[in-house]
């Protein structure tokens, strides 16, 4: 059922369910901030053996708030311990590498001074200098008292650091920096970078605080370290047991995190359709309108005619659920306004449907043109594909496609598969006809067979010496099924060809186009239309046929007669000159008058066209007017409806403007006698494709696989066959489908249905939980 | 073969696929007069491009010219 906005004018906050769509879009919300989780987790929503527990949406709601709570929570908890034992590990690394510095540093202090001892044994009391220097040396309180930082700054910062602290210490410092091979995760961030460690000496306060702030700067995070050995191997214990156990309590961190997104994963699937369920629900919901009494809501809506039964089925059925006391009441109203359009299709004619459908959707009750379109869109994209060996190919590629249609129909495919699968049953009628028309211009990739008896034609002589200047002649009756193998490859097979395909053209045109005028007979009897039909439908038969109908009837005379009559002559002189002579022109007796008879029809049905429609539609506003109506029964409805008032909306201008009517008709009528010509003139396009299709088949074949074939080379003819392939299925096979689908789709919706197609109604489209799902998505 | 032959041979091909189509699958009114146009539309489209070739050829104004090396 389609549901009819009630509340259109009042704005969406003013809704009565507005509250409720705020809460579901809360809860959808939380379900995707649980879903992010869980990816980021690579947890993925099982469905676990559905226990179809009916959840209450409040309930819901509460539990949805108290997980997320809780997500949150044990979320920055795990940050906090995972930073933590970052800077633990960092310490470690420090204290190890410092420590090595320190220990290889104490070693050569220690050399270096029973060097200066021994130095200062051998020297004895000779300068008191020195001995001064030593008291300095020796005297810790006189040491001037050097402080040191250690920690790690990132390598690539490295060089940048160690530049500014010179600078900003005037060279008074001393850095020593070692490498570590394995990135750390830095705490701050959470990435793995290379890191240094290094140990900057200073002395004096300023020099402290410069370096401090330097070390902040650059991102080198600092930790204490003590010179005495014996702490140090007692810190790096310590440390070595912090990272441990932190370690465990965030394993177990995790696993709590993973069992709480497991548990939510189960019910993730259900949770979604539900609280997607509920929104929709409640956004039909505020479409309908509260009654004067606030007790009950009315709805209205369109459902189709055969579906009235199941509704009211349905209406009793959610009665009993929902356990209410008053039924609910189903009554069809009338209305003026105009239903939507609901074409009932299948797998197969859906397609067609869309292909129809994307032009304009049909006016309620108008006559279907997807029905013909079925047969007559593949059919002319075949008249400009025509090859038997592309034909199969194509139907190969489509059959694939249909055999694994429930598989990839589940699938989730890219969005030029995804169009392809949907037109599969589209491009296998395209391949059928391909075939067929193949089969009859006689071309498996440009190569012309006999396969349906001998050749119409043959040399004059056993000799065939003038093959090449005279040509064959016909001895035999013509070739039974399709053009005549003999002329592939000839001088005057484009002449014969051309000649052939336009006349086609405008033979199918002719066809196509009167079909759709007689269906717009078929629209005015069905709406009862007549002024359409004597003073539109009659004269626009006459005027096309009377022209390019006689067009066609002088072309399969001319076939079936053999005349050399010049048919462009006999058109444009029957206009220019009709009382002229025909002379060698003449292809059937009378045709002189004839002709003239066609001219002063053609003439007569313009204004036939134009005036009466107009006056006519006038008058009839007139008699509505003044009451004295009694032929359309339609009028006296009305009247009976404006005055119950029930419909609120205008059913259409009470005003006749008959200068509007009459431009309209005016307009209309240029359009079809204009477009007689032009869109007979566009089917040429049928001629024109088909022509550029056989051209490039040909080319590809000759020119790429009969000249690797010609150099006898097994290595060029591998090359050459592959070159074929791709350029076969690239241009052929792909762009040349897309090119003749094209054309043929416009083949259809301007010269054939602007004959007959109105377009402007409106789809159905019911309310439907199957549809959410795909909305989402 | 003639072009009358030929056309009732069309002309029989498309009652015989109208009947069994009508036989195998019957589907209600509506679905079999669907059936019945598809299959009047497709005979009728392949019997014009057929005719129309075949009259074509019929009584020919120009005959092939073979290419110089053929």
């Amino acid at each position: 059922m389609l549901p009819i906005k009630l509340n259109a004018d009042k704005s969406p906050f003013q809704r009565t369910y507005a509250n409720q769509i705020k809460r579901c879009g809360e809860m959808a919300r939380k379900l995707r901030f649980f879903g992010e989780q869980m990816t980021k987790a690579d947890i993925s929503p099982s469905a676990m053996p559905v226990t179809r527990t009916h959840i209450d949406l409040d309930d819901l709601e509460v539990k949805l708030g108290e997980l997320e709570a809780e997500l949150i929570e044990v979320n920055s908890n795990g940050e906090k311990l995972q930073r933590t034992f970052n800077e633990l590990l960092e310490y470690k690394l420090v204290l190890q590498k410092a420590g090595e510095f320190f220990y290889s540093a104490q070693g050569h202090a220690t050399a270096q001074q029973r060097e200066i001892e021994a130095h200062q044994v051998g020297d004895g009391s000779l300068d008191s200098p020195l001995l001064l220097e030593q008291e300095m040396l020796a005297d810790p309180s006189k040491q001037v008292k050097l402080g040191f930082v250690s920690g790690l700054v990132p390598k690539e910062k490295a060089m940048a650091f160690e530049r500014i602290l010179f600078r900003a210490t005037r060279g008074n410092m001393f850095l020593k920096q070692v490498a570590i091979d394995d990135p750390v995760t830095d705490p701050v961030s959470g990435e793995k970078v290379g890191k240094n460690v290094f140990v900057v000496f200073y002395s004096g306060e300023r020099a402290k605080t410069k370096i401090l702030k330097i070390c902040e700067a650059f991102g080198a995070n600092r930790y204490p370290f003590t010179e005495d050995v014996g702490k140090q191997m007692q810190m790096i214990d310590e440390v070595s047991w912090k990272i441990s156990e932190l370690k465990t309590t965030i394993d177990v961190g995790l696993i709590h995190r993973d069992s709480i997104l497991k548990n939510i994963g189960y019910q993730f699937e259900q949770w979604n359709h539900l609280v997607r369920r509920e929104k929709s629900i409640y956004h039909t919901l505020n479409m309908l309108s509260l009654d004067v009494t606030k007790k009950c809501l009315v709805a209205e809506g369109w459902s189709p005619v055969f579906a009235t039964s199941q509704v009211q089925d349905a209406l009793q059925r959610a009665t009993y659920d929902s356990n209410s006391q008053v039924g609910s009441i189903f009554q069809v109203l009338h209305t003026n306004e105009s239903p939507p359009t609901y074409f009932q299709t299948n797998k197969f004619t859906s397609a067609f449907q869309e292909i129809v459908d994307a032009y304009g959707v049909a006016k309620y009750q108008e006559a279907n043109p997807g029905v013909y379109t079925i047969i007559t869109f593949p059919f002319l994209f075949a008249v400009m594909f025509g090859d038997w060996g592309h034909g199969i190919c194509l139907l190969l590629t489509t059959l694939y496609f249909i055999i694994r249609e429930k598989k990839l129909s589940s699938q989730k495919l890219g969005d030029i598969m995804e169009m392809t699968f949907g037109g599969r049953y589209v491009i296998m009628m395209m391949a059928i006809f391909s075939i067929y028309t193949g089969l009859i211009y006689n071309e498996f990739f440009s190569v012309p067979f006999e396969l349906f008896g001998k050749s119409a034609y043959a040399c004059r002589d056993s000799s065939c010496r003038d093959a090449t200047t005279e040509g064959l002649i016909k001895v035999r009756p013509a070739y039974p099924f399709g053009v005549d193998p003999k002329w592939h490859g000839t001088r005057s097979e484009l002449p014969f060809l051309n000649s052939l395909k336009m006349k086609m053209s405008i033979l199918l045109g002719v066809a196509q186009m009167n079909l759709g005028i007689v269906l717009s007979y078929f629209n005015a009897k069905f709406f009862r239309n007549n002024l359409n039909i004597w003073y539109q439908f009659v004269p626009q038969l006459i005027f096309l046929n009377s022209l390019f109908g006689y067009l066609s009837l002088l072309i399969i005379v001319k076939w079936c007669t053999g005349s050399k009559a010049d048919l462009y002559h006999v058109m444009i002189y029957m206009f220019l000159s009709p009382t002229d002579d025909l002379g060698e022109n003449q292809l059937f007796p009378g045709q002189k008058t004839l002709q003239l008879v066609l001219l002063l029809l053609a003439l007569i049905s313009v204004p036939w066209m134009l005036f009466p429609k107009p006056i006519l539609l006038k008058k009839q506003h007139q008699e509505r007017h003044q009451g004295q109506s009694y032929t359309m029964l339609q009028s006296t409805e009305e009247m009976l409806e404006l005055d119950h008032g029930h419909s609120s909306h205008g059913h259409g201008n009470e005003e006749f403007e008959f200068s509007e009517v009459f431009v309209h008709q005016l307009i209309h009528t240029i359009e079809f006698v204009l477009g007689a010509v032009s869109n007979t003139a566009s089917y040429l396009r049928l001629w024109a494709l088909s022509l550029a299709h056989s051209e490039l088949s040909s080319v590809f074949y000759e020119k790429v696989l009969l000249l690797a074939w010609g150099f006898n080379n097994i290595i060029i003819l591998i090359i050459g066959f592959i070159v074929f392939i791709f350029a076969t299925v690239g241009v052929l096979l792909v762009m040349e489908t897309l090119s003749a689908f094209l054309h043929a789709l416009r083949l259809h919706w301007v010269e054939f249905q602007n004959k007959f197609y109105e377009g402007d109604g409106y789809k159905f489209s019911p309310f439907s939980f199957a549809l959410l799902a795909e909305d989402e998505d | 073969m003639g072009f009358l032959v030929t056309t009732l041979i069309f002309f029989l091909a498309g009652v015989v696929a109208s009947l069994s189509v009508r036989l195998c699958c019957n589907g209600g009114p509506s679905i079999n007069l669907l059936r019945f146009t598809l299959v009047v539309t497709a005979t009728v489209c392949c019997w014009m491009m057929w005719a129309i070739v075949y009259l074509a050829q019929l009584k020919p104004l120009i005959v092939p010219i073979l290419s110089e090396g053929e």
